[in-house]
């Protein structure tokens, strides 16, 4: 090969090595790179009205719900930490008030409702320890919207774990009219300080749940907190596979024995138990 | 009457193949491979009288012997890694003479039609075999230069990696590493965790597989249980008939984070080191390879550091008569971090700060013993046995409360050519699984089957093949189940150039012991025992057709639908939070996968070039039957490319993987999900004994998590020397 040849090869393997570098800044410049970080932040100052943090807790998660109420919990963007409320001084007295500030990465979107789950060391975590809900002056959940021009939002919640204290127990049975149904999810009985007349409202009255409900009859001892003085309202509910949390199903209540057909209030003694609050249930 | 006849010709037969072959009258074949543009002698080479159970590997000087050949005329097929095979047709044989054949084999850059052994457990053509299959060569392993199984199987096409855990066609999808719907195999035997039915990917060393083969689809007729979605069977090399030494070094360095908030920890300190080392020999008439590895990684996110230790041993005697024993050892050793979850999506790269402490050990033995005995040139019996030990520890920040799992495996097969056109595979399988630990408690169980496969060639260019397996599963204290696995293939080559295929077998696998009683909380998540899980199973049809368009380009194009029904999934209670292994009736994955390699040598900017190009496209439609909605954790499309282009002595290779945006996911359906789009490349030059490698993984900085809260390592500049002496 001549001079002229090897210097033609030369620029020709150069003139492919830059096109090469090219087309890869090009690609690293222009080419999607999959999942990013979330834009949106918002920011929560829990102002925990009390020094009350029972001793079984584990851990307090902050929520934001893009559908309340959900349809599973799955669905709910959660604190990747819990609230460090071994922070708060138990000691500090009865009315002390204390401030935990902590974020949580959204994307951009509409959120119905935030608030604060709490986990205990005992039994499994159900949707009657959600115990604080930010609330709008309409008394139904607060809402917030992170947008592009907004990507940072700060409120605040107003955290009173005595919702959670459940110092006192409901005794009694259940009886079905029937074998429970193939297509069962789950069995629960609830506990309301009102009776709930919206959808919402079953989450928001919620003190006490169980769902461990799996025979027929079912003898139940449901823990509830004294601090309301009493429960207005006992309710048997029922999940079919597949239904979601804003699916339950009403299938009996505790009536009121002078007046049946209506809820029974039932007066809840600090750390007491109360007995023989049957309820009838019948399958949808 | 003419049924007793038939019997006792039947016996009569089967009592001839047992009388000793030395009165029988034979001939022997001898030989030679070389490498048709050197001339060099090929040693390892494989030589087989195609029709019967006879064969040889050549040795150091590419020589070999076939004793014992029954006269006739028979065709003689020597095939190597790296070569096209070839067929020698009519070679006579005669009685107490020599036979001398002579080969030459020509390097191919891809190889297309391999020998494969898991169509139907005895060695076969690719493009003979009635169901679909993909091979991996030691070839393209060594290029690729793989840290462990996983890399070297994530372009095979129709695979994807959810996690640890392979997925064919969709098979498995994510049940959070515990139980897996393919069958893992080392030589032939099933190697995985009696307790999760899990694999260790890093108890080999890349270094010494031959060559991994790929079986899509149920295979239970002759793999047995597990074999539900298809079967990995991974082929180790066989000790070298002359001191052979190879080594393999390679380092990665992981690349800072795309986005700079996501940075946790100095990127600068981010890397990894695997070293390999590999000894083998033949001393007389034992054999033996001896490797040992080291694999060591500071991991890209918290908890994601490990350090890997590694030993195995092959060992292969030749008994007088073709009688060959070989046995096999390999040790792992793991210690790692768990990696569960991320702690949020603006701190991928971490994890939360009460599980800091997530470590495991793990020890691993699996040891197995094979003895291949040709009684005759038309008859060879198989035994072999098994013992794969498991000890995991210190899961989840607590201590103890692991015992070891342990399975235990024997197998008796027979090969039989009964009549010219027929190959019958008759076997027994055992198998007895143990776990033990304080979150599943103390539990056992086994199986057992009887299996019988007939390969009948009808014509040259005509096979069928029919077989059947029974099962009965026990778990000991529990519930038994009895399983049936038939299976029917058909293979057609009309011309040369093409084949035609079509087959449907039947796949089965009982739950775990994890799968059926683990009660564990992890996270915000408890996992709840299912004792009442019965065994799933599914039926695989398959339809496909293998055709050359020139010597050097093929395609293959399948459709394929399989059927499953009590298909074990993990899933989540959405009121709870629970999570419990369950039975869905009834599902179904059905699509079609297409696959082309062409090879051919171009000149291009005044360059010789040899470029070789693999595409695959898989699509399937993945459906739960019962509620007609995707199945979880499993992408719609697959794709891959591989391009390779070789100049002279060097080598530059790119890699494409592409799988769409998974359907639906179990745990966070609200967490953000992208299609996985993967580009690496490499480089390597191979001087004297040596290759060196320089490539880049995920050259372009993509950022996918396969299954929730678990992203896919980022830009990782990489650097190998492998050796061979």
């Amino acid at each position: 090969m001549n001079c002229l040849g090897k210097r033609m090869t030369k620029t020709k393997i150069i003139l492919f090595l830059l096109v090469t570098v090219v087309i890869g800044a090009w690609l690293e410049c222009n080419i999607d790179h999959g999942i990013a970080p979330l834009p949106g932040k918002l920011g929560v100052d829990v102002i925990f009205i009390n020094s009350r943090i029972p001793e079984n807790t584990e851990g307090i998660y902050l929520f934001v719900a893009p559908k309340f109420p959900p349809h599973a919990i799955n669905e709910l963007y959660l604190s990747p930490n819990s609230l460090p409320f071994w922070q708060i001084d138990r000691s500090a007295g009865e009315f002390a008030r204390d401030t935990i500030y902590t974020e949580i990465a959204l994307p951009f979107g509409h959120y119905e409702a935030i608030g604060l789950w709490w986990y205990n060391t005992e039994t499994e975590s159900n949707l009657a320890d959600v115990f604080t809900l930010k609330i709008a002056p309409n008394f139904l959940p607060a809402s917030i919207d992170i947008t592009p021009e907004e990507p940072y939002v700060r409120t605040e919640l107003w955290a009173n774990l005595t919702r959670v204290e459940r110092d006192a127990f409901i005794e009694g049975t259940i009886h079905f009219d029937g074998p429970f149904p193939p297509n069962t999810l789950a069995t629960a009985i609830g506990a309301y300080f009102r009776k709930p007349q919206k959808d919402v409202e079953y989450l928001i009255y919620l003190l006490s749940m169980d769902f461990s409900i799996n025979e027929n009859p079912y003898h139940y001892k449901l823990p509830v907190p004294s601090r309301y003085g009493a429960i207005e309202y006992l309710a048997v509910f029922w999940l079919s596979e597949r239904s979601g949390l804003d699916d339950f199903r009403t299938i009996g209540f505790y009536e009121d024995p002078d007046n049946p057909g209506q809820p029974g209030k039932i007066k809840i003694v600090p750390n007491g138990t109360v007995k023989g609050y049957d309820i009838y249930a019948h399958w949808p | 009457m003419r049924l007793s006849l038939g019997c006792s010709s039947l016996l009569l037969q089967f009592a001839l193949l047992l009388v000793p072959t030395a009165s029988i009258a034979s001939g022997y074949v001898t030989g030679k491979v070389i490498d048709s543009k050197s001339k060099a002698p090929l040693p390892g080479a494989n030589v087989q009288i195609m029709g019967t159970v006879r064969g040889a590997s050549t040795d150091r000087n590419g020589n070999f012997t076939i004793e014992k050949v029954p006269p006739g005329t028979y065709s003689i097929r020597a095939s190597m890694i790296g070569y096209r095979s070839v067929t020698l047709k009519n070679i006579l044989v005669r009685d107490k003479q020599e036979t001398k054949v002579f080969f030459e084999l020509r390097e191919t850059p891809i190889e297309f039609d391999p020998i494969v052994v898991l169509a139907g457990k005895t060695k076969q053509r690719l493009d003979q075999a009635a169901v679909s299959i993909s091979v991996v060569s030691a070839k393209e392993i060594k290029r690729r230069n793989p840290t462990n199984l996983i890399e070297a199987l994530e372009t095979v096409p129709g695979i994807n990696f959810i996690g640890n855990q392979i997925n064919i066609r969709g098979s498995t999808g994510y049940t959070y590493g515990a139980g897996n719907k393919v069958l893992l195999l080392l030589d032939g035997v099933p190697v995985y965790a009696s307790d999760t039915g899990e694999f260790n990917w890093d108890m080999l060393p890349p270094l010494d597989i031959k060559r991994i083969e790929v079986l899509k689809g149920a295979g239970s007729t002759l793999w047995g249980a597990s074999a539900l979605g298809g079967v990995v069977n991974v082929i180790t090399k066989s000790p070298s008939p002359e001191g052979k030494l190879l080594f393999s070094c390679t380092a990665g360095k992981y690349d800072k984070p795309y986005y700079d908030e996501w940075r946790w920890t100095d990127p600068n300190r981010l890397h990894y080191v695997r070293t390999d080392i590999s000894y083998s020999k033949q001393f007389g008439r034992l054999g033996m390879r001896i490797s040992a590895g080291r694999f060591m990684s500071t991991g890209y996110t918290q908890l994601g550091d490990f350090k890997k230790y590694n030993l195995t041993g092959k060992f292969d005697y030749r008994f007088p008569d073709n009688i060959k024993w070989t046995g096999y050892a390999a040790y792992s050793f793991i210690y790692r971090g768990f990696f569960i979850q991320w702690k949020g999506q603006n701190d991928p790269y971490e994890v939360d700060e009460a599980n800091l402490d997530n470590y495991a050990k793990t020890n691993q033995l699996s040891v197995y013993s094979k003895l291949a005995i040709p009684v005759s040139s038309r008859f060879a019996i198989n035994v072999r046995a098994s013992f794969v030990r498991t000890l995991m520890g210190n899961q989840f920040g607590e201590a103890a409360g692991f015992n070891p799992a342990l399975g235990q495996g024997m197998e008796f097969q027979v090969d039989w050519l009964p009549h010219s056109g027929h190959t019958v595979t008759i076997g027994m399988q055992y198998q007895h699984d143990a776990g033990s630990t304080k979150y599943f408690g103390d539990h056992r169980g086994f199986f057992i089957g009887p299996y019988l496969q007939d390969e009948w060639k009808i014509r040259e260019n005509l096979r069928v093949t029919a077989g059947f397996r029974y099962d009965r599963y026990q778990l000991i204290g529990g519930p038994k189940e009895d399983l049936f696995s038939p299976r029917i293939g058909i293979n057609w080559q009309p011309w040369s150039t093409t084949s035609l295929r079509a087959s449907a077998g039947s796949g089965f696998r009982a739950a775990t012991i994890v799968e059926r009683y683990l009660e564990l909380a992890i996270m915000n998540f408890k996992i709840k025992a299912n004792p009442g899980l019965k065994a799933e199973s599914s039926w695989a049809y398959d339809l496909g057709f293998r055709h050359y368009v020139t010597e050097n380009w093929n395609v293959d194009v399948s459709l394929f639908d399989n059927e499953y029904w009590e298909l074990i999934e993990a899933h989540l209670d959405l009121i709870r939070g629970q999570i419990q292994f369950r039975n869905i009736p009834r599902a179904r994955i059905r699509g079609i996968e297409a696959t082309t390699n062409i090879s051919m040598p171009i000149r291009i900017l005044g360059l010789n070039m040899i470029p070789s190009l693999q595409a695959s496209v898989t699509a399937m439609d993945h459906k739960d039957l019962k509620w007609n909605e995707p199945l979880t954790y499993r992408p719609k499309l697959l794709a891959t490319i591989k391009a390779l282009f070789r100049i002279g002595s060097t080598q530059i290779e790119v890699d494409y993987r592409y799988a769409s945006k998974i359907d639906k996911v179990k745990i966070y359906p609200i967490n953000d999900r992208v299609p996985m789009k993967f580009l690496d490349v490499r480089a390597s030059y191979d001087f004297w004994h040596l290759t060196v490698q320089l490539g880049i993984k995920n050259l372009l900085q993509y950022n996918y998590a396969p299954m929730e809260s678990n992203l896919m390592p980022m830009r990782t500049f990489t650097v190998g020397l492998q050796g061979e002496f």
